[in-house]
């Protein structure tokens, strides 16, 4: 399969005080079109930096970054942002929903950057909330939702606009194991019968079991990486 | 929410201050051109001799002009004073008079030398109705020695003139004048009604000129110079309404600027998310723009709204107040400069959220 997601000698560093970290140091990754890839670590270990890297939230400090066939590590704050709008879909640990407006508005904001016309953007919404199972929930305000049922409108809003990739930064974490299950499997339909290619980042191996790889980052390093199987 | 309760309050008083202008300059723009009172040169209070009269009626463009004298009392208390009005009740008096009277009142009036006629506003104070007898104390002796005058009611008149004063009665001038011990043949003033309004300043001159240099000089002031003349005696009012109304709107923009930085700071994640899902840098400034405008321009029609409901009731104490739709305008566009400048430095803030660092609650 071809590769969707390309790190080639990549290196992030930050500033904390005088001293400089190297989170991610000369790492190199690939990860194929469709694949459900899980990526484990303690804390600390460079797994939300890969995460934001990946998303497009952040840019290396050098090396290169290959997303979706387009080179991240020489994207503008701008270009990048049209970017996530086309390829990206993420989901949080904490959901991340917009506490003020309906799970049916939540998960049209990502369409609002489109040119789609309010009918359109309606019926995809509509389909999107189907996806999850919460077409009947769709009025409710997110304070009025369980904590998986918000992160299923979250995974609605992740999907609305066929990204290219899902980032998924914790998205069992704070839910109990019946509705962790429920989200993981939920990803696994979203990779197997939609063939959305996932990053999920986690603490749980149980939670990890659910994907199709897992690796190991440690230190900014990675573990167990493999090569994604040929085309 | 607080936000808008504090331009919709700061706009209502926009509003009210604005319709004070308004009013104030809307009473003066609307105070009779063709009246001119003629006062002593010495002061507004020094007596003028009843015989100048003659003379002022010969002056060119004179229409009328009837003789006035003022006379203080009180009803009842020391504490409820009544202004008294005596005027001569000639052929077309009323002509140089902003009164609204009944052609039965005045005729009433004609008929009796002790008739009065109560101003609407001093009759409903007091319940007096046609046919009272009311007597009012004063410091004026009559020929008797009394110092009590008694007054029968024949009718009520509506002044149009907001200097005016309410709270008077109309009496008979000769009926003073013959009743009364001291200061026989003189006059307050002498009301002049002129044929052309335009002629009015020339007017008031010629008859000064008349009496220049002579033991009664005089000075003529139209009606509507006087109302500006009382109008500035509380100040320049327009420098005071501005000095206000600049004070509130600083004010207003530090403390919108303060809460929207504070409203942003809560609400950082929130755009951080918008930001993942797209929105660009540019996208998110010009959203905290448009909302915080969009909050200080509805804010400020709620506030301009409330002003113009108000009205009707300040419209008791200074009539005429309102609102034109200029200074709705002007508040409007006041209130969307407010919302812009005050959102600048949150928008600026904003637009530079760093998304990785917001997330992480940093």
């Amino acid at each position: 399969m071809a590769s969707i997601l390309s790190f080639k000698d990549v290196s992030k560093r930050y500033h904390r005080g005088r001293e400089e970290v190297a989170v991610l140091d000369h790492f190199s990754l690939e990860i194929a079109e469709k694949e459900f890839v899980a990526i484990m670590g303690p804390s600390g270990s460079g797994k939300t930096t890969l995460l934001n890297l990946i998303g497009g939230l952040d840019r290396p400090s050098t090396g290169q970054l290959t997303v979706a066939g387009e080179r991240l590590d020489k994207m503008s704050g701008a270009e990048l942002a049209h970017w996530r709008a086309r390829h990206v879909g993420f989901v949080f640990q904490l959901y991340n929903l917009m506490p003020t407006i309906s799970a049916e508005t939540n998960v049209e904001l990502p369409l609002l950057l489109t040119p789609l016309s309010r009918q359109e953007r309606m019926r995809r919404v509509a389909a999107a909330l189907e996806l999850v199972g919460l077409l009947d929930r769709k009025k409710h305000k997110p304070g009025e939702l369980s904590g998986g049922q918000q992160q299923r409108v979250a995974i609605a809003r992740a999907i609305i606009a066929d990204p290219t990739i899902l980032v998924c930064d914790e998205p069992t974490g704070d839910l109990d194991r019946h509705s962790a299950e429920e989200i993981l499997a939920l990803l696994r339909i979203l990779n197997q019968d939609h063939d959305k290619t996932i990053v999920m980042v986690t603490h749980d191996p149980k939670a990890a079991e659910f994907a199709s790889r897992q690796l190991h980052i440690d230190k900014g390093q990675l573990f167990d990486a493999s090569a994604p199987a040929a085309a | 929410m607080l936000i808008f309760l504090q331009v919709a309050v700061a706009f209502a008083l926009f509003g009210v201050l604005q319709g004070l202008k308004t009013g104030v300059d809307h009473a003066i723009s609307e105070t009779r051109a063709d009246l001119l009172l003629v006062f002593s040169s010495l002061s507004m209070g020094d007596p003028l001799p009843l015989a100048t009269l003659d003379q002022i009626k010969t002056v060119p463009g004179v229409r009328v002009a009837v003789p006035v004298d003022l006379l203080g009392g009180t009803y009842q208390k020391p504490t409820q004073e009544v202004l008294m009005v005596a005027i001569s009740p000639d052929k077309d008096w009323t002509s140089a008079f902003t009164y609204d009277i009944r052609p039965g009142y005045l005729a009433a009036f004609q008929e009796s030398r002790t008739a009065a006629l109560a101003s609407e506003e001093i009759a409903s104070k007091y319940g007096w109705k046609v046919g009272d007898r009311i007597p009012l104390e004063t410091t004026t002796v009559q020929i008797d020695g009394s110092m009590v005058w008694t007054f029968d009611i024949v009718g009520f008149f509506h002044d149009s003139d907001i200097g005016g004063g309410t709270e008077k009665i109309l009496i008979q001038y000769p009926y003073l004048d013959a009743a009364r011990l001291t200061r026989k043949g003189t006059v307050n003033h002498i009301n002049v009604a002129v044929q052309d309004p335009g002629m009015a300043v020339a007017v008031a001159d010629e008859i000064d000129r008349r009496f220049a240099n002579s033991a009664n000089e005089t000075r003529t002031q139209s009606l509507r110079e006087l109302a500006q003349l009382n109008m500035q005696s509380i100040g320049d009012l327009n420098f005071l309404v501005r000095t206000i109304v600049a004070a509130v709107l600083v004010a207003l923009l530090f403390a919108t600027a303060t809460m929207m930085m504070q409203s942003l700071r809560e609400r950082t994640p929130e755009l951080a998310v918008l930001k993942t899902l797209g929105f660009t840098d540019r996208a998110v400034f010009l959203l905290i723009l448009t909302e915080a405008t969009m909050v200080c321009t509805t804010a400020a029609i709620f506030g301009l709204a409330l002003a113009m409901i108000a009205f009707p009731f300040a419209s008791k104490f200074v009539p005429g107040l309102s609102m034109p739709p200029i200074v709705v305008g002007v508040g409007i566009a006041l209130a969307v400069v407010v919302g812009l400048v005050s959102a600048a430095v949150p928008a600026t803030r904003a637009a530079q959220i760093e998304i990785a660092a917001a997330l992480a609650g940093r």
